[in-house]
């Protein structure tokens, strides 16, 4: 009721502005014309031209918009709030707000109940039971399995191609038990089966109607859409408080910082450069909150290339990079040095493998060792994309490799021509983020040797027999710290070959202004803090005051 | 005049459709493809296949560019790939804003720009001349992201007289219209200045002055008249620029005009919208260059007489 009330008031005020503007625009055209038709005052004409003009451009402004609403600056817009459609990050971290799932994570990225508990009856068959925080849709319809189902149908159908599908394909069938009960029957056991449920739940009734998410979702999660009156301007509202949560694109990361400062926004979260964030730091009433992140930055090789193929030559790379450096110098300290995908604190993570310390008296024997020295430098080609922060650090990176004797010749691309070339293999160097991931399922999409591009990530065109036989095991293992253990292998074969110079994973920042508090950030950038965010005593009252007259 | 009309609208179909047809194909030659955008590296060659029917992509670029022509005749610019919203609906939405901005950076910069360049003109040599052009030469050097963001530091953040950025009221208009119509405002003062000193050196100014005729009468009503000329081609062409879209004011100011749309549906590559925001930029131009060849015959009618030199 209340989006088809919103919808037909945007409807409304849009005609009346667009009204209005048409009239102006009409009575500023014959203005124009009749002083036309004048030639001998063409140049007094324009005084009132100009006056209509401006009247034109008053009529044209909309209002700031007037409500209790938190305010949070985002560096991108969601584009798709369907979650079995949406690929963006954005888009994936409000549908986290609007919609519910059977499972979640802890800290240490495990699956734990989230809507559901789960139960293993064979290693191919597992029961989920829906639990008591299954909520109710936004549309008054309770939570069922019959959603779970529909859900799940919907995403596996190839006709319905959801980017979603890839990772659920070992699902052979899914069967309804009972309304709180769904049995799920996979083509082949994997213990970390619990972990790949996590697709935001739709009401089944709606799916049939083929009811249009993208614009107007309706899930049972801590949050539904009030308004979205532009792209770059969304509205939700928190349900068990009626809290609006403002969620505003504001792209220029300086900007961004500044509206913080001046109170337009009340807290922004991630894609700082680190002088904004020292900057943030030093303002009063600005609360800087910082924690470690989990997404890892590396520098790729392309294998196949004779430079980049000769592992000599990418240790010496490894060696020639001051990473500590970087991150203290140039990232003041916010992200924390990486040697694989997981970070230390990940079930399956790896935290006892030697580092590749910045010596570049080592690199330059490496590099002697395989047949380059002044005369016959190593050069190489290092792509990036066009974000001014990931040029800089690969300027750096540039220039550390030159004091070892690698000639880097940089260049960035536009993110659709950069991403071309790296899944083409048509690179010998390039930079990029490994973002929110849980898995390590991740290791088969971006070591195996058949996980080449388009089927898989391998884009350095990597191949270990020792590693492809080790993912194996690891897929066959009964339990989760048997997987754990394999996964361990994997990665020090991986840190020993080299395929990727890990760099960081970069710390997660969010800055709150004076009227906020209660946010608090989460290891992968999820805005899920945005649950208990709250405008300090004294708002709260004016709030409640503004809410009671809506 | 009807005649001149009439060739004009036919020769502005040719550019239009000429545009359209360039740019489909340009966009469809450039490396990135819309879905590995939209389902990621993950995806299975069937499901990738599947998209790609879907879209209609698996046409060939004459097939599609002739439905694409068809749909422009029936005024359906198909659907973002991305947001399956329809692409006249992502326009209307972002037109306004781009209108607004474009008009009140034009209205900034003529009334910067005209009496300056008068005074630099009338004064030549003298301060007002050194002082005009010094702007000008100002407003050529200084970039747009850097002025934008100096113009915010101080009247928004120290003074808190305008908003940051976003269009919510008047006020928030004032410092992108000031930051695009700075740099044109320093090209038009120049433009006046140079036009109005050639005219002023002609027999018939030198006349008027002979006849007793006062000096402003001098400017305003003979000199200025032959002046406009070079101004109003001027004007024509940045008005289409404007139209266009200003990106990197409407990105520091997070304007919602065509041009953001139009980057951001490039690196997307969401190829309706990019064909609809092309679409929306050719006809600008060709409407305001339209527009500014039947001012100039109404200012000089020897040229839609075709009796000019």
């Amino acid at each position: 009721m209340r989006w088809q009330y919103l919808a037909g008031r945007e409807v409304l005020t849009t005609t009346l502005r667009l009204q209005n503007y048409n009239r102006l625009l009409s009575l500023t055209l014959s203005v124009f014309s009749l002083r036309l038709s004048k030639k001998n005052s063409l140049v007094s004409g324009w005084l009132p031209a100009i006056g209509l003009m401006v009247l034109l451009l008053l009529a044209a402004c909309s209002q700031p918009d007037d409500y209790p609403a938190i305010r949070m600056g985002l560096a991108s817009a969601p584009l798709n709030l369907d979650p079995r459609f949406a690929t963006d990050a954005t888009s994936e971290r409000i549908n986290r707000l609007i919609y519910q799932r059977l499972v979640e994570f802890d800290s240490q990225s495990m699956p734990v109940p989230g809507i559901a508990d789960w139960q293993k009856l064979s290693p191919r068959h597992y029961r989920f039971y829906l639990n008591d925080s299954a909520n109710h849709f936004t549309d008054g319809g309770r939570l069922e399995a019959d959603d779970v189902i529909a859900t799940y149908q919907h995403v596996l159908d190839p006709d319905n191609a959801s980017p979603r599908r890839a990772s659920l394909t070992l699902i052979e069938s899914v069967r309804i038990v009972d309304q709180s009960t769904i049995d799920f029957r996979l083509s082949r056991a994997d213990p970390l089966f619990p972990a790949y449920m996590t697709l935001d739940i739709l009401p089944a009734e709606l799916l049939k109607k083929a009811h249009n998410f993208t614009r107007q979702p309706i899930g049972s999660g801590p949050f539904t859409v009030y308004a979205w009156p532009e792209s770059g301007k969304l509205i939700l509202e928190r349900r068990h408080d009626h809290q609006l949560i403002e969620l505003l694109e504001v792209k220029n990361p300086t900007v961004r910082a500044l509206k913080l400062l001046r109170g337009e926004i009340d807290m922004l979260q991630n894609d700082l450069s680190p002088e904004l964030i020292g900057y943030l730091q030093l303002q009063t009433g600005i609360d800087l909150q910082r924690r470690h992140g989990s997404n890892f930055t590396y520098l790729g090789f392309n294998l196949q290339d004779p430079d980049t193929g000769d592992p000599r030559v990418r240790r010496a790379i490894a060696h020639a990079i001051d990473r500590q450096g970087i991150i203290d110098q140039v990232m003041h300290g916010a992200a924390r040095q990486a040697e694989t995908l997981f970070p230390p604190e990940h079930w399956a993570g790896s935290g006892d493998l030697t580092r590749y310390t910045y010596d570049p008296a080592t690199s330059r024997a490496l590099l002697s060792e395989a047949g380059y020295d002044a005369e016959n430098p190593l050069r190489l080609i290092y792509k990036t994309s066009s974000d001014p922060y990931r040029i800089r650090l690969a300027t750096i990176i540039q220039s550390q490799l030159k004091a070892v004797g690698i000639e880097v010749d940089l260049r960035s691309y536009d993110w659709g021509t950069f991403f071309g070339d790296i899944k083409r293999g048509n690179f010998q160097l390039y930079s990029l983020s490994w973002v929110g991931i849980r898995t390590p399922d991740i290791f088969r999409y971006i070591f195996a040797s058949d996980s080449l591009p388009p089927i898989g990530a391998n884009r350095g065109r990597y191949s270990s027999p020792s590693v492809d036989r080790l993912l194996l095991q690891a897929e066959a293992a009964k339990t989760l710290p048997q997987q754990a253990s394999l996964y361990r292998q994997i990665q020090q074969q991986i840190h020993h070959d080299l395929p990727y110079v890990p760099l960081w994973y970069e710390d997660q920042v969010s800055a709150l202004g004076a009227r906020v508090s209660g946010y608090e950030l989460m290891m992968d950038g999820n805005y899920d803090g945005l649950e208990r965010v709250s405008i300090h005593h004294s708002e709260d009252l004016q709030h409640a005051q503004t809410a009671a007259a809506y | 005049m009807g005649d001149f009309l009439i060739s004009r609208l036919l020769s502005a179909l040719v550019v239009i459709l000429g545009t359209v047809c360039l740019v489909f194909m340009l966009i469809h030659l450039v490396p990135g493809d819309p879905v590995d955008v939209m389902l990621g590296e993950s995806a299975r060659p069937s499901d990738r296949e599947a998209l790609r029917v879907s879209l209609g992509l698996d046409q060939s670029i004459a097939i599609q560019l002739s439905q694409y022509l068809k749909g422009i005749a029936v005024l359906d610019l198909g659907s973002s790939l991305h947001t399956k919203q329809p692409v006249t609906e992502l326009l209307a939405g972002h037109i306004p804003a781009t209108l607004q901005l474009a008009f009140a950076a034009l209205l900034c910069a003529l009334l910067i720009a005209i009496p300056l360049g008068i005074l630099a003109a009338v004064n030549r040599g003298g301060s007002w001349d050194w002082g005009a052009m010094g702007f000008s030469m100002l407003g050529i050097s200084i970039p747009n992201f850097w002025l934008g963001p100096m113009l915010i530091l101080c009247f928004s953040l120290w003074l808190g007289w305008t908003p940051v950025s976003g269009r919510e009221g008047f006020s928030s208009l004032i410092l992108p219209a000031v930051t695009l119509g700075s740099s044109f405002a320093a090209i038009l003062a120049r433009m006046v200045r140079s036009s109005l000193l050639e005219v002023l050196g002609e027999d018939y100014v030198r006349t008027a002055r002979a006849k007793g005729l006062g000096e402003s009468r001098v400017i305003w009503h003979h000199a200025m008249r032959n002046a406009w000329l070079p101004v109003i081609t001027l004007l024509g062409l940045q008005l289409g620029a404007l139209l266009g879209g200003a990106i990197v004011t409407e990105v520091v100011f997070d304007w919602p005009g065509i041009g953001s749309l139009m980057i951001e549906s490039i690196q997307k590559r969401d190829y309706p919208v990019v064909q609809g925001c092309v679409l929306f930029i050719s006809l600008s131009y060709v409407l305001v260059n339209t527009l500014t060849d039947i001012v100039y015959g109404l200012i000089d009618p020897r040229i839609s007489d075709g009796t000019g030199r």
